[in-house]
């Protein structure tokens, strides 16, 4: 989030990879999902809308048509998030094994409210639905890591360490 | 290449459509009635509004009329309490999360939610959930405005966007119950055809910035006319009442536009409106009529006259002379052919030559511009039909002549028939500058006032509302206006100017039409408020 939106833009890979995903499929419009999850992912986990405009003149795509497949997904993130964005599980399996009180401690701990970015850029805490893990439950989605079964005793030290390996 | 023919029954009435016809369009092609909000018939078929259905004898499920093809033989009805009820219940579905606010909507009472509720309604609504609540006044633009919560998402406008103007504004953004049409904030809906999407919008979620909340359309009434904009002759409604005009929007034809228009084109409306117009003759500052002259007396700023009587004068001055003065009569391409015939055939026979005649050409740059849809750069309703009246009688002259000759100080007495539309003639006042310094006679017919002047006399014409005739569009389509009403009592046609000049009588007219003044909505334009 440092770094101005407007310079946003992806690394060689990146473009590669973009332009091997439009030749993908019959139409250049399904090359959407893809893209636009690896601009989250060069961008720090969220799309800006400068990121979008950015897409759409590499796509050669209407910014409207990348804004209707990131609007629809709950997966992009649409605003700034931490360094670690933890999504806790908070569906059955995790729910009756103590999702949803992880979540809590968890906000309270890093003291910030939920989908918002604590101090100095640390975390993001969501809730999201199942993420089929139901056997490690309750668990949570550390930026593309399942980690599981969390223990509300341990969770914080976990989190911080990863932290620190960032 | 022909297309099979096959035969269906709709309503227990025979039908024979092309194969390929879908249902629906063999509905209307039977003038039937079907619900249906997503369909139009200058779109791609979307099938997202579930209201077209239909039964057919066979087939045990209901199917939606705009997506299945007529095959060989089916029978098809929308008249069952099984297709009433399915019908019933879609309706409500789309009324789930609608706010209902008709009595501040401006789409009431042209509104198709409003429409199939009459026959498909509830009208004692089972849901208890909460709405959900949208964005209400969402500024899309220069011309249009959003309200998320009356649009039921038919996307017709996306299709709009994406099939005809190609612009790709706008999308459904969110999803669920939270879906939304919107545009992404790096481009508004300014595209020449954007208006369009609010003619096809069902409900009032688009609207019209130039003419929400100035009328109720209950007080409106509609006549056809032609578009006036463009030499491409775009065929229209006019929506007037006794206070003017208040929006044009098209109308169906195959060979010309289609389902659409320009938004530039639907400015023409405002041409008429008495606001603006030049509602009396003016006589040059100069010229002070006399009390026997039986005129009104000369109010500030010019001479104001009821034209008749100025024409008169002029016919004494300039015609009904033993030797004509030295005349030349300078054309614009914004009159009727019948017009042109006669005024061009008095010229020549009491005035002048052929070779005295000249076409005003206006923006020669891009003149012969054409944005691919429909807008073309000639901004003439009839350059066809004034060039084939003009070679007709073997005139046509280049404009460098005239000006030789004015700069010769030949010319004695200038007859110009302006442009009705002003704003597309950016070179006017530079040709009134010209006429006027080399000519002292100048008689200049115009809907519109032109500024006070020494030389000119003014007369004020009637507008393609006002008279009927004719217009040639580009591809040499001859289409008519119509006589509507008539809004400045004083304003003549050229045809009418051209009988008074030979000094004869004109026919009776119509009693003007009584236009009170147009009433502002303060509103919404003085506070600026959308
Ligand atoms: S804004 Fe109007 S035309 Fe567009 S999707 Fe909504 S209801 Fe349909
Ligand atoms: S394309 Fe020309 S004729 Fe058609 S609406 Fe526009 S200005 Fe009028
Ligand atoms: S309920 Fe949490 S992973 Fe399935
Ligand atoms: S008109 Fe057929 S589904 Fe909408």
């Amino acid at each position: 989030m440092s770094k101005s939106q407007k310079d946003f833009k992806l690394s060689e890979e990146g473009l590669a990879f973009v332009k091997k995903e439009l030749t993908r499929y019959e139409t250049k419009r399904s090359a959407i999902l893809p893209c636009v999850y690896r601009v989250q992912k060069e961008n720090g986990g969220w799309v800006s809308p400068e990121a979008v405009s950015y897409l759409s003149k590499i796509m050669d795509i209407p910014t409207a048509y990348i804004n209707e497949v990131l609007s629809f997904y709950t997966m992009y993130n649409k605003s700034p998030v931490g360094k670690l964005h933890i999504q806790v599980c908070c569906n059955l399996s995790c729910a009756m094994n103590g999702g949803r009180e992880l979540a809590e401690h968890l906000c309270e701990s890093f003291n910030v409210k939920e989908g918002e970015v604590s101090a100095n850029d640390e975390v993001t805490i969501s809730r999201v639905e199942c993420l089929g893990a139901c056997d490690i439950a309750p668990m949570a989605q550390v930026n593309d890591k399942y980690i599981g079964p969390l223990k509300k005793e341990t969770v914080v030290e976990e989190m911080k360490t990863l932290l620190e390996e960032k | 290449m022909s297309k099979k023919i096959i035969k269906c029954e709709i309503n227990n009435q025979e039908v024979e459509v092309p194969e390929g016809t879908s249902i629906i369009e063999a509905f209307k092609e039977l003038d039937q009635s079907i619900a249906h909000y997503c369909w139009h018939p200058g779109l791609s078929v979307a099938g997202v509004c579930r209201l077209c259905m239909v039964d057919i004898e066979g087939i045990p499920k209901l199917q939606i009329a705009c997506n299945t093809e007529v095959k060989e033989g089916m029978k098809i009805s929308n008249q069952s309490e099984k297709v009433k009820e399915a019908v019933k219940w879609g309706l409500e579905f789309h009324l789930i999360n609608h706010p209902l606010d008709c009595p501040i909507c401006d789409q009431a009472g042209e509104c198709e939610l409003q429409e199939q509720y009459m026959n498909f309604g509830q009208y004692s609504p089972n849901m208890a959930e909460r709405k959900v609540k949208k964005r209400k006044v969402v500024d899309l633009g220069s011309k249009i405005v959003l309200d998320t919560e009356r649009c039921i998402l038919c996307s017709r406008c996306v299709r709009f966007t994406d099939e005809v103007s190609k612009t790709h504004e706008l999308g459904i953004f969110n999803r669920g119950d939270r879906s939304e049409i919107g545009i992404f904030k790096d481009k508004p809906l300014e595209n020449e055809y954007a208006v369009n999407t609010v003619d096809i919008c069902p409900v009032g979620a688009l609207t019209s910035k130039d003419f929400r909340f100035r009328q109720r359309v209950w007080y409106l009434k509609t006549a056809d006319s032609i578009c006036t904009g463009c030499s491409t002759g775009c065929n229209i409604k006019i929506d007037y009442n006794e206070e003017g005009l208040f929006r044009v929007q098209p109308r169906y034809n195959k060979e010309v536009n289609g389902y659409w228009m320009c938004d530039k084109g639907r400015e023409v409306y405002r041409l008429p409106n008495k606001e603006g117009r030049l509602l009396e003759a003016k006589a040059p500052s100069s010229y002070s009529f006399k009390r026997e002259d039986s005129l009104r007396p000369s109010r500030a700023g010019g001479n104001p006259v009821s034209s008749v009587e100025v024409l008169k004068k002029i016919r004494e001055l300039f015609v009904k002379k033993e030797k004509a003065p030295q005349s030349a009569l300078v054309l614009t391409a914004q009159y009727t052919v019948e017009e042109y015939e006669d005024l061009v055939s008095f010229f020549i026979k009491h005035l002048g030559t052929q070779q005295d005649i000249y076409y005003w050409r206006n923006n020669p740059e891009s003149f012969d511009d054409f944005d691919g849809v429909l807008l073309r750069g000639d901004k003439n309703p009839n350059t066809k039909g004034l060039l084939e009246v003009l070679t007709n009688q073997g005139a046509i002259h280049s404009w460098e002549s005239l000006q030789n000759r004015l700069k010769q100080k030949e010319i004695e007495v200038l007859w110009v028939a302006g442009p009705e539309n002003q704003k597309v003639y950016p070179d006017l006042k530079e040709k009134i500058d010209t006429f006027e310094s080399y000519c002292d006679n100048i008689i200049w017919w115009t809907a519109h006032p032109l500024s006070d002047s020494q030389k000119i006399w003014q007369i004020p014409t009637k507008t393609f509302f006002e008279k009927e005739g004719t217009l040639i569009n580009h591809t040499g389509r001859a289409q008519k206006v119509k006589a509507v009403h008539q809004l400045v009592s004083s304003a003549l046609s050229l045809s009418e100017s051209a009988t008074v000049l030979k000094g004869e009588e004109l026919k009776k007219q119509e009693p003007p039409f009584l236009v009170t003044p147009m009433k502002t909505n303060h509103f919404t334009y003085k506070k600026k408020v959308l």
